[in-house]
């Protein structure tokens, strides 16, 4: 008796519980890193024969010797940040303006054009259509077809689009007294004061485009053009073909899967690098302190 | 410094008409304050001067110049926010030099301008801070550095005080005052709080529902109230008003409350004749005593105490006349025992005003007569 307990049991079960989910999550989402690191280093036996789990087994860094002296592998990568880049500018420069008109109350037809871009998150024309619209606007095996044709995103206008909603006008209002035309609004206010959204954004589509694989797949013919992501699929398909590489594989030094897992690290790291500078926008503190309500 | 002037203004939103065309006239250099009950249309108002909604019906004009079609960085006014509106990415020098740095202004100029408004507003230590890490009066000063370093035409301020607490806002009710003094500039000025009204405003507007009530100095609104609504709004505690009739005993006027209470009225021609005119009866607080102190000519009113409440220097002594509720404000040097036995009191017949009970009008008011 008498001792005093801020919880009560079923808090304290509930924190456990909530501990233990995250712990789990955290365990699924990291493993797979895990996994594919210890799979690069390993010898290709080992891992054929399934004793790789967490560390690399008989440690080499053979793997990776193959696959950065390949010229192709450097192409590839090459054209994954000029995608990733130029895609995401492309990106930014559609979604930013485009969710700023859709957020200002004053846009003609706004239900409607609202109600457009929502419309296109749940229904498409579908793949065919699509690769021959490409073909007709004549964006097949290009840079700019693939820089451009993916560049717009529902998604990330309507959370963009949101979120310059809930600032409030009076940022806008004050900008106007003070003399800004309508793109200094933008370029001014609203986007330092969106900063945290941007950022989501941005990730998005670094992400999707680092990763892009499909359309990439089916879009590009030359190789000189492929994206790492279609290289490593080629790859994998190579190997299985080639004879040099059957006949490494009897010295075990690497199997296909250590190759495509060191492609897959090598592929990671840039991603990795950028994530840390892009995470620190995500501050819901930033709207703090300019206006009291 | 411009004069303002609005002519049959009105404004609808959609169906919904909000401001019911008002005349007003501000002359250059006057502090203005429009003050009103929440939802009356001040903001709306403030808000057709500084462009940022457009005009329905009629005409603003600023400096002589119509500007119902002039964008509002083009009027020359400058606005004080109630949330502020300060930016949180840049910091006090960045915000107090955001309107300059738009007009391409000589970056010696701004940095001066700046420093002369920090001085001023005693903000030159805190330039480098960002908002977040300001106080709220810092934040409320920054703000309206930012509309200071323009120099405009007019000051526009829209409950700039509200997210104060009390203390602060005492504080910077007063300074704004002496920045008024010191500047000189035409200021609209909006709150709901009548005290801001009362100290800040060479002249008042009243405004209830969209429309103006009464224009004028704090004490000609104070003592010459056009209407009931204007009686109740101004004063702290507000103008006790009670229901009543006109009758008349031993020559003069009286008012009779209830069955058996009778308070004498001031000689107004409009009561001559006026036997069983209903009327509403309106007593300052401030104007009535606890005793008759010499003064032969006040009335004693009968009343029932139902509680004090001490202040300090005075104390709210709250009565019932003939079961109409009526608050008496009496000092209180420094003891209040003797007021807990109150039976009675007194008022001078002159300091009573008269309304109309079915217009809500002033009797004796010089615009209604
Ligand atoms: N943008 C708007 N759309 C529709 N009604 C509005 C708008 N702005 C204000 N109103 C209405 O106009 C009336 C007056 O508002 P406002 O001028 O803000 O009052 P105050 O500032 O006196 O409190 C209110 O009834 C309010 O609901
Ligand atoms: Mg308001």
């Amino acid at each position: 008796m008498g001792s005093f307990n801020l919880y009560s049991r079923g808090d304290r079960i509930f924190g456990v519980a909530n501990a233990f989910l995250v712990t789990l999550i955290v365990i699924s989402t990291l493993y797979p890193f895990i996994y594919i690191i210890a799979v690069s280093f390993s010898a290709g036996s080992a891992v054929t024969s399934g004793q790789v789990t967490i560390h690399p087994v008989d440690l080499t860094i053979a793997a990776y010797k193959r696959v950065l002296s390949e010229k192709l592998f450097w192409t590839s990568y090459r054209n994954t940040f000029i995608y990733t880049i130029f895609g995401t500018i492309a990106t930014l420069l559609i979604i930013i303006p485009g969710a700023y008109a859709l957020s200002r109350p004053q846009l003609l037809g706004r239900r409607f054009w609202n109600f457009f871009i929502a419309f296109t998150l749940w229904f498409h024309a579908g793949m065919i259509p699509f690769f021959l619209n490409m073909r007709d606007l004549g964006l097949l095996d290009s840079y700019f077809g693939i820089i451009i044709g993916f560049a717009g995103n529902a998604f990330s206008i309507i959370i963009l689009r949101n979120f310059f909603e809930s600032v409030p006008r009076s940022y806008e209002e004050a900008a106007r007294m003070d003399g800004a035309n309508d793109f200094q609004v933008l370029w001014k206010v609203y986007i330092p004061l969106s900063k945290a959204a941007i950022a989501t954004v941005t990730l998005f589509a670094i992400v999707s485009r680092w990763n892009g694989f499909f359309w990439a797949m089916v879009l590009l013919r030359s190789e000189e053009k492929i994206p790492l992501q279609v290289y490593l699929r080629k790859t994998i398909v190579a190997l299985v073909a080639d004879e040099e590489f059957a006949s490494s594989l009897l010295e075990e030094v690497y199997s296909f899967e250590t190759v495509s897992a060191a492609i897959m690290v090598v592929s990671i790291i840039p991603v990795l690098l950028v994530y840390p500078f892009i995470q620190k926008y995500f501050n819901k503190g930033i709207l703090l302190g300019g206006v009291k309500e | 410094m411009s004069a303002v002037t609005l002519r049959k203004v009105f404004k609808r939103f959609g169906p919904v008409e909000v401001v019911h065309g008002i005349d007003l006239s501000i002359n250059a250099r006057e502090f203005v304050v429009l003050v009103g009950p929440s939802g009356c249309g001040k903001s709306t108002t403030l808000r057709m001067v500084a462009g940022l909604e457009e005009v329905s019906d009629g005409t603003i004009e600023i400096g002589g110049r119509v500007v119902n079609e002039v964008a509002p960085k083009d009027r020359d006014v400058a606005m004080v926010f109630q949330n502020y509106a300060l930016y949180p990415h840049l910091n006090v020098a960045e915000n107090i030099a955001f309107g300059l740095r738009l007009r391409r202004i000589k970056k010696d100029i701004i940095t001066a301008s700046v420093n002369d408004v920090a001085a001023t507003l005693g903000l030159s230590e805190l330039l480098h801070r960002r908002p977040a890490d300001l106080s709220g009066g810092q934040r409320q000063r920054v703000a309206m550095g930012r509309a200071i370093v323009r120099q405009p035409q007019v000051f526009l301020f829209d409950e700039p005080l509200s997210n104060l607490d009390a203390k602060l806002r005492t504080q910077m009710r007063a300074e704004i005052k002496r920045l008024h003094r010191r500047l000189d500039a035409t200021s609209i000025y909006v709150t709901h709080d009548q005290v801001e009204a009362m100290t800040l405003a060479d002249r008042i507007v009243v405004m209830s529902d969209g429309n103006i009530e009464q224009i004028g100095t704090p004490m000609e609104l104070f003592l010459n109230p056009i209407n009931t609504f204007v009686a109740g709004f101004l004063g702290s505690p507000p103008m006790n008003q009670l229901e009543a009739t006109v009758s008349y005993a031993d020559g003069g006027p009286i008012a009779k409350v209830g069955s058996d209470i009778a308070i004498p009225l001031p000689e107004l021609r409009q009561l001559r004749n006026a036997e069983g005119h209903p009327i509403i009866v309106g007593i300052r607080p401030e104007d009535t005593a606890v005793e008759r102190n010499g003064a032969a000519n006040a009335a004693g009113i009968k009343c029932d105490l139902d509680l004090v409440e001490p202040l300090g220097s005075e104390a709210l002594v709250h009565v019932s006349v003939a079961d109409h509720p009526v608050v008496l404000k009496t000092e209180t040097r420094g003891a209040i025992s003797h007021l807990s036995d109150v039976q009675e009191f007194f008022v001078q017949p002159d300091h009573i005003k008269v309304f109309d009970q079915k217009t809500g009008l002033a009797l004796d008011h010089p615009e209604v007569a």
